[in-house]
């Protein structure tokens, strides 16, 4: 239909009749052509949409409309053709039937179905309205008489209803917006974009005539507005509504227009009101400085107020997630929230939040958003729906959730570190625990036993002497020794802290260096610390003495002894050769120390002696 | 008198024999596990069975468990236990009862008091060792009463359960006897024990009751 009534208008235009200017046909088919042949994309891309038929309609009814013009203007030329002044007589009023294609896409859009059934009413009345108006207008033509007060009214009550079709037509966008789904509510935007860019236009053409420019170029963007825009943000709407971020766009769009409103209205408010005291110089300087003052605040608050407006989704889900850090900041939330406030802002119960785990490479999956610190990747967001819409947000959210992931990786990090060394102390202990009982055994049923075997030997051979020879006094004497021998075995054999340590720390220490066979500088004043940490000085003491003894070859031990600020600090140095590296002792005295809580430092270097320190917190 | 000896290291039970030999004990029997102590017990019949509380088979208190089948077996049969070290759990059962000693090793080397101890095991007495004995008389758990004992009542405590006589006592800690005896009063009383003449079995009955 769009190709016969162009063909029957080239024949008009350029056949005999010669109508119009030989210019128009071109202009108008190529203003028509590019909506009819988007209905063609369409309708090769998804053949079950009603869509494009309703496309193709917008394109049809104008061609539809310019021929039955075209033809009626043949009637004022030499050559009319059949029925050219009947047409003629109609012609002025056919205009409403162009919008026909537009209400159509309008209550169709985006899926094909009415909103609803009373919406078939406001689809059936458009023809009617259009009808009237053709009716009335042509009357008011063919008449040509002086229009009565009843014309008048009748003319304005048909345009009323026309323009209520229109409005009605329009507004189920804004129903359709209320109660759509994700999907609808975006493709609605590309058509509201679409819708807003006619404004924009219009103003600017106004300002293009204002400077001079012919006025006809109003109409011309009005209508490019219209066949381009409007079809081309359709089309993307169907095929690609992913394609870029709408909302982002429309937003800042909006903004701009209602910005520059706002800025040429104070622009002008202040012309007017400085001008009339200032010389007009000064009247647009003023003007020009108050605008530039107002237009960067106003711009942000315009945008943010928009962007509830057109986009609330991902301004609510960057406010919520901000408000989250700020908590997070405060001490008043857990960054390790994020994965549930993410999953809330961004409306998506299946999102994940993957951290990589300390030594181990963390594999992204394929349709994950990468988390980077640097070069390397940390984490990843891992979306339970995705689509190019919700990639987009969750990369912006992830942008302003940097530093509660951060924070919750690092914590995570921290926490495996310690566990790992908690449980490799605890094995440690295990070890050390299990190494213990293995020599309180052999200590009992080997070294004691032999002990009190041999003393029982001694005294076998101590009732053959005659009680009065002086070897059996002294055979008396060694047995004493073996039993405190015995006796002291079995105390550390049992775990029990050697007997000595029941007359103090200091006591006991002094007992220990006086069995050294080198000399040793003991400083060590009366003290009163807990048990364990008292044993645990006490054997790390006799360890130090004894690998001074075995190893350094020193010829001197110094050994201190104190308390300050609640922590037992024992010093035992050599002037041996020094060089004493970690090997099972210093280890184990280690493993001991630390877990009485205490801390264990090995100074030892080469040449230059070894110096080894104990510190354990002990409050008393 | 015959005694059987259950012991697994042949240093201690050689040199064990050898020095009751020289004292003029008969050692008619020894045994090196505990199933055939008493497979030994059984067929010797001896005066006395000194069993060491760590014997195979398992290492644990295999002498012990032995030592309560040989008295389930006979009630008054004279045991006297030999440990490596303090070890309260195994034979508080026995404790209490007469004609049962319980000592450290170590004690043997001190020949006069061990054979005074295994006089009185095998006249019916008892013969605790004082670190047992301290073991046992130490409070261990809240509102025991033993806690509510002096420490010089707990002294004179573990000197009765060692099997001493008030006489004894009264010489070991350079007291006057009848302080000794204001002492068993003043525990017989905090320990609600009615006055009876054999107090030794009674304290040791009480020990028995409050470790049990």
């Amino acid at each position: 239909m769009f190709v016969a009534a162009a063909a029957v208008r080239a024949v008009l235009a350029y056949g005999p009749p010669s109508v119009g200017s030989p210019a128009d046909w071109p202009v108008t088919t190529v203003l028509l052509l590019p909506a009819f042949l988007l209905s063609w994309l369409v309708v090769v891309r998804v053949p079950a949409s009603p869509i494009a038929p309703a496309l193709a309609l917008t394109a049809t009814m104008p061609a539809l409309v310019f021929t039955v013009e075209d033809w009626g203007a043949s009637a004022r030329t030499s050559r009319p053709w059949p029925w050219a002044s009947a047409l003629d007589a109609i012609a002025d009023g056919t205009w409403p039937w162009i919008f026909l294609g537009f209400v159509t896409l309008v209550l169709l859009f985006p899926d094909g179905l009415l909103p609803g059934r009373l919406w078939r009413w406001v689809w059936a009345a458009t023809p009617v309205a259009a009808a009237l108006v053709t009716l009335v207008v042509s009357r008011e033509g063919a008449a040509r008489t002086s229009p009565t007060p009843l014309r008048v009214v009748l003319i304005v009550v048909v345009f009323g209803a026309f323009l209520a079709t229109l409005l009605a037509a329009a507004s189920s966008l804004v129903v359709r917006y209320r109660r759509g789904d994700e999907l609808t509510r975006q493709r609605l935007r590309w058509l509201m974009a679409a819708a807003v860019a006619v404004p924009i236009l219009l103003a600017a053409s106004w300002l293009a005539t204002a400077l001079g420019v012919p006025g006809t170029l109003a109409y011309t963007w009005f209508l490019v507005a219209m066949l381009f825009l409007v079809p081309g943000a359709i089309t993307v709407a169907i095929l690609r509504h992913d394609l870029f971020d709408i909302d982002r766009l429309l937003g800042a769009t909006v903004s701009w227009l209602v910005t520059t409103l706002i800025s040429a209205s104070v622009f002008a408010v202040v012309v007017l009101v400085v001008g009339g005291y200032f010389p007009d110089r000064v009247g647009i300087t003023t003007a020009a400085f108050v605008t530039a003052l107002v237009l960067l605040p106003l711009y942000h608050w315009i945008h943010r107020a928009i962007g509830r407006l057109v986009d609330p989704d991902r301004t609510v889900a960057l406010a919520r997630i901000r408000a989250f850090v700020r908590r997070v900041r405060d001490g008043e939330a857990e960054p390790e929230e994020i994965e549930s406030v993410l999953r809330s802002a961004l409306d998506d119960p299946g999102l994940r939040v993957l951290l990589r785990r300390p030594g181990a490479e963390l594999a992204v999956p394929d349709d994950a958003i990468p988390l980077q610190t640097g070069d390397s990747v940390v984490g990843a967001l891992i979306l339970g729906t995705t689509s190019a819409r919700r990639v987009r947000r969750a990369r912006e959210a992830a942008v302003e959730a940097r530093l509660p992931i951060e924070v919750s990786r690092l914590r995570l990090e921290l926490r495996e570190a310690l566990a790992e060394v908690r449980s490799s102390r605890a094995r440690l202990m295990d070890e050390v625990n299990a190494e213990r009982q293995r020599l309180e055994r052999d200590l009992h049923d080997g070294a004691q036993q032999r002990l009190i075997a041999i003393g029982m030997r001694v005294r076998s051979v101590q009732y053959q002497l005659s009680p009065g020879v002086p070897a059996y006094r002294e055979l008396d004497e060694v047995v004493e020794t073996l039993e405190h021998t015995v006796a002291e075995l079995r105390r550390i054999a049992h775990g029990v802290r050697p007997s000595r340590l029941d007359d103090g720390l200091a006591v006991a220490l002094r007992d220990l260096v006086a069995d050294s066979t080198l000399p040793v500088d003991l400083v060590v004043p009366e003290l009163e610390v807990g048990e364990s940490a008292a044993t645990t000085v006490y054997f790390t003491v006799g360890e130090a003495i004894a690998n001074a003894l075995k190893h350094a070859r020193a010829t001197r031990i110094s050994i201190s002894v104190g308390v300050t600020d609640q922590v037992l600090r024992a010093v035992v140095r050599d002037d041996g050769v020094g060089g004493a590296r970690e090997g099972f002792g210093l280890t184990s005295l280690r493993d001991r120390v630390a877990s009485v809580g205490g801390e264990f430092t090995v100074d030892s270097p080469p040449g230059a002696g070894t110096s080894i320190t104990v510190e354990i917190p002990c409050a008393s | 008198m015959r005694i059987v000896i259950g012991e697994d290291s042949a240093l201690f039970r050689e040199g064990l024999s050898r020095l009751l030999t020289e004292n003029g004990h008969d050692v008619t029997g020894t045994a090196e596990t505990a199933d055939a102590l008493v497979d030994v017990v059984r067929a010797l019949d001896p005066d006395l069975t000194i069993i060491d509380v760590r014997m195979p088979p398992t290492m644990t208190d295999d002498g012990a468990r032995a030592a309560a089948t040989l008295r389930a077996e006979r009630p008054d049969r004279p045991i006297l236990m030999l440990s490596q070290h303090i070890e309260t759990r195994n034979v508080v059962g026995l404790v209490g009862t007469g004609g049962f000693g319980y000592l450290l090793k170590d004690r043997v080397l001190r020949v006069g008091d061990f054979l005074d101890a295994m006089r009185r095991v095998v006249d019916g007495g008892s013969a605790l060792d004082p670190a047992i004995v301290a073991a046992l008389v130490t409070p261990t758990r809240a509102g025991d009463p033993l806690a509510a004992l002096s420490a010089r009542e707990r002294e004179v405590l573990a000197l009765v359960a060692e099997g001493r006589s008030n006489g004894a006592i009264a010489a070991q800690l350079v007291l006057a006897e009848r302080t000794v005896e204001s002492h068993m009063r003043s525990i017989f009383q905090k320990l609600r024990i009615a006055d009876a003449p054999d107090t030794h079995r009674r304290v040791l009955a009480v020990l028995t009751q409050l470790r049990q």
